[in-house]
């Protein structure tokens, strides 16, 4: 009880420290300059950043510091793959982004409208229809079929009519390679093909931005590859914003506009895959690089 | 029921016939006027008269004025019989027997007795014929006859008041044969299995506390819906963000939980009449199970929701679904899945304890057995309700144990396989606790819903206490 209050009290100071969100030109024009050489991303004239970070910083019981200090832009179209070693923060910067963790301080700006601090529910969930989430642990719905998972948040949160729900979910399911398990229960599939029906879910909501929290690690080795050449084709051909946490090097090369190498709490390094795995600037991230090999 | 009823209505029809009979007798110019026609009980253990079994019929005729007897003759109806009957033929002259006899002749439902001499006036004439059997169909009888006088005339006698009769079910001819076994004198003979598995009583008892055992399933039938919505709202009121609305739910659940049964029961049953509400038996003993139960189901439903990984929430939450949305659509019918086998052994537990309802009059299977027990001095009829007990518990014990098996199996293989061990091998040991709880594996799922019914383990915190 004690500590509780303690912690709000802590949390409301280090908000305080923490300067209010830039102008979103003057932050777009800052964050042009700052990241134009660090990523493949084309830039459009006078184009400002989807997801904008500035100061994050999340504590968790008031004392374990997670995130001290993340600044990160992410453009329009843009993959950006998020690297680091285990505890290092990865996942709790991404779920901040959608609002499962609630940020300590600092600010998140999706499309120049800030989301941190006090938000109703409404907008909340609003927010989350925008952001598509894959889980490491797929969290499939195990009491729908493949193509219910897909259909239940079109019918229930978009207000989709069933038989327009269906087509859609029939053909993010095809778009996935598992238009004939569309009936199958998620006990009945492999880990492999629950994680593609999970992406299939989250496109099938047609958000800006899609987030992915590891989604191949929980799967055997030879099931990972179907679910990257999935991932590959969004970013290739579906033009969609996404932020992958992974420890695919290999996906992250290829694929990424941008590598984020995070630890203790920071963004310590990012750049373009060639920049961030050929010729590293900080001995942290060769080290990290060097370990995964 | 059907028994009971009759035997309030021929009880009745007595009572109107010795109010009517002062008039009745006087009416029409009959030399020979029908006094009575009784029959004798032949129910095992019982005051009725069942038709197809033999018994003793009691007739009474008395010669008018100025009249003379010579025969007379009675008929059942069709289906009934003299054809076995020994009859005692009796002329009384006041309270003095007169010498007269009489011969008899007998023809199916037809009995003729000619007397050896006429029968003078105010003579009365009682037949008793052992062995008549009456329709075995069972209802009213009316004896009905003629009379010869003196002078050679036949007339019809007047109609008898109805003798009310049992009809003679499959289940009095099992008992009438039963009771004519030589293995089943020598069961009864055995003190133990008499008064426990006396067979007569088994087979009487399963229709005398069939009434008992509707009434039971009736109860919690009716109560069971109620407990279950009751509990549900409870469930969520205990998970609910706002404080007085979980202080309510933990004291509605715990005193409850925490108090007999019985107790409440006798609160309710003694407690609202001195409140001057006066409520049916039967709709308070539903309102006692219902409001018990929910409480136990409270806690099942709490458990329920609360074993759904935060991993359902957070992708629900991904989708953009609000907290009502994903508690009806996502986490409901994923604890309802897992919550049928509690349930279900719940529902065996509530349907044994309507059995308490008997201490306050309600009349279920508890009440039947208690009553024909003390009646028939013989313990078989617990034993016949222990078997009606069992003839609804022990298939939900089954379905139990099935549905169990059938989720494990199901469910086993869903969510992650916990694997990823050679990939990566850091970070397994390190997962997030959010995903540490979407990853668990599926085996310790299956042994917490088998729970239930492995002695010495709790399920989901508990709720599977021992009542
Ligand atoms: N809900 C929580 N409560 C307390 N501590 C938490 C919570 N969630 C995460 N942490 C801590 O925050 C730290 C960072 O966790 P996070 O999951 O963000 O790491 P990560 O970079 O995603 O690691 P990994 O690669 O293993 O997934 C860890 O030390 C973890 O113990
Ligand atoms: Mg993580």
């Amino acid at each position: 009880m004690f500590d509780k209050a303690k912690a709000r009290v802590d949390a409301r100071r280090e908000a305080r420290q923490v300067p209010p969100p830039l102008d979103p030109e003057q932050a777009a024009k800052e964050a042009h300059e700052r990241d134009k050489g660090l990523t493949k991303h084309h830039f459009e004239p006078h184009e400002h950043p989807c997801v904008r970070i500035e100061h994050l910083m999340k504590t968790f019981d008031g004392e374990t510091q997670v995130l001290t200090d993340v600044n990160l832009t992410v453009w329009p179209g843009e993959v950006v793959c998020v690297l680091g070693p285990s505890g290092s923060g990865k996942s709790t910067m991404l779920r901040c982004i959608n609002l499962l963790e609630t940020p300590t301080a600092g600010h998140i700006l999706i499309e120049d409208k800030e989301i941190t601090g006090h938000l109703p529910t409404k907008e909340v969930n609003k927010l989350r229809q925008n952001l598509g989430m894959v889980f490491q642990s797929f969290n499939l719905f195990p009491n729908l079929t493949a193509k219910g998972n897909v259909m239940i948040g079109q019918t229930k949160v978009l207000k989709k009519s069933k038989e327009e729900a269906e087509a859609e979910a029939l053909k993010q399911l095809d778009a996935v390679g598992l238009g004939d398990r569309a009936d199958f229960k998620p006990a009945q599939l492999s880990g492999g093909q629950q994680q593609r029906v999970a992406i299939a879910r989250a496109v099938a909501m047609h958000p800006d931005i899609l987030l992915f929290d590891e989604p191949t690690s929980a799967l055997d080795p030879e099931l990972v590859r179907g679910v990257l050449d999935v991932m590959r084709d969004l970013a290739e051909n579906g033009g969609m914003t996404m932020i992958v946490v992974t420890h695919e090097m290999g996906f992250a090369r290829e694929v990424a506009d941008r590598v984020v190498f995070m630890e203790g709490g920071v963004v310590v390094e990012q750049g373009t895959p060639e920049q961030v795995f050929d010729n590293p600037q900080h001995n942290r991230t060769a080290e990290f690089l060097g370990s995964i090999g | 029921m059907k028994r009971i009823c009759k035997r309030i209505l021929s009880v009745l029809l007595v009572a109107c016939a010795l109010v009517l009979a002062g008039s009745l007798v006087a009416a029409p110019a009959q030399a020979l006027t029908t006094e009575k026609a009784t029959a004798r009980p032949n129910e095992d253990g019982g005051s009725g008269v069942i038709g197809g079994i033999p018994t003793r019929l009691t007739w009474e005729g008395v010669v008018e004025p100025g009249e003379q007897i010579a025969s007379v003759t009675l008929m059942l109806p069709d289906t009934g019989k003299f054809d076995d009957s020994t009859t005692k033929v009796t002329v009384l002259d006041g309270l003095n027997r007169t010498p007269i006899e009489g011969k008899t002749n007998i023809a199916a439902n037809v009995l003729g007795v000619e007397l050896s001499e006429p029968a003078k006036e105010g003579y009365k004439l009682r037949l008793e014929i052992e062995d008549t059997v009456f329709p075995p169909e069972g209802g009213d009888v009316v004896v009905n006859g003629t009379y010869t006088t003196a002078d050679g005339s036949t007339k019809d006698l007047a109609p008898s008041k109805p003798i009310s009769t049992i009809s003679n079910t499959w289940v009095q001819q099992v008992v009438t044969w039963l009771d004519q076994q030589p293995w089943v004198q020598a069961w009864n003979s055995n003190q133990f299995l008499g008064m426990f598995l006396k067979p007569q009583l088994i087979v009487t008892s399963l229709f005398s506390l069939f009434p008992g055992w509707l009434v039971c399933l009736g109860i919690v039938i009716v109560a069971y819906p109620f407990a279950i919505l009751l509990g549900l709202v409870f469930a969520l009121m205990k998970l609910s963000k706002f404080r007085v609305l979980r202080a309510i739910a933990v004291v509605y659940i715990n005193v409850l939980r925490g108090t007999p049964l019985f107790l409440q029961i006798y609160i309710m049953f003694f407690g609202l009449p001195m409140m001057h509400i006066n409520i049916d038996n039967n709709v308070l003993g539903v309102i006692v199970m219902a409001i018990n139960s929910s409480a136990y189901l409270a806690e099942i439903f709490r458990a329920g929701i609360e074993s759904i990984p935060v991993g359902q929430y957070e992708a629900a939450a991904s989708l953009g679904m609000g907290r009502l949305m994903t508690m009806v659509h996502i986490i409901l019918p994923q604890t309802v899945r897992r919550v049928i086998p509690t349930v279900t052994s719940d529902f065996i537990m509530a349907f044994k304890d309507t059995s308490l309802l008997s201490s306050v009059g309600v009349m279920e299977l508890m009440m039947f057995a208690k009553n024909l027990t003390s009646v028939s001095g013989n313990m078989t009829p617990y034993v016949t309700a222990a078997i009606f007990y069992l003839i609804v518990t022990l298939p939900l014990i089954k379905v139990v144990s099935t549905i169990e098996k059938r989720i494990a199996r199901s469910e086993r293989g869903a969510g992650p396989r916990p694997k990823a061990k050679a990939a990566n091998d850091e970070q397994v040991d390190e997962e997030t606790p959010a995903q540490e709880n979407g990853a668990t594996p599926e085996a310790s799922l299956a042994s917490a819903l088998s729970a239930p019914f492995k002695a010495g383990t709790s399920v989901f915190g508990g709720v599977a206490d021992v009542r």
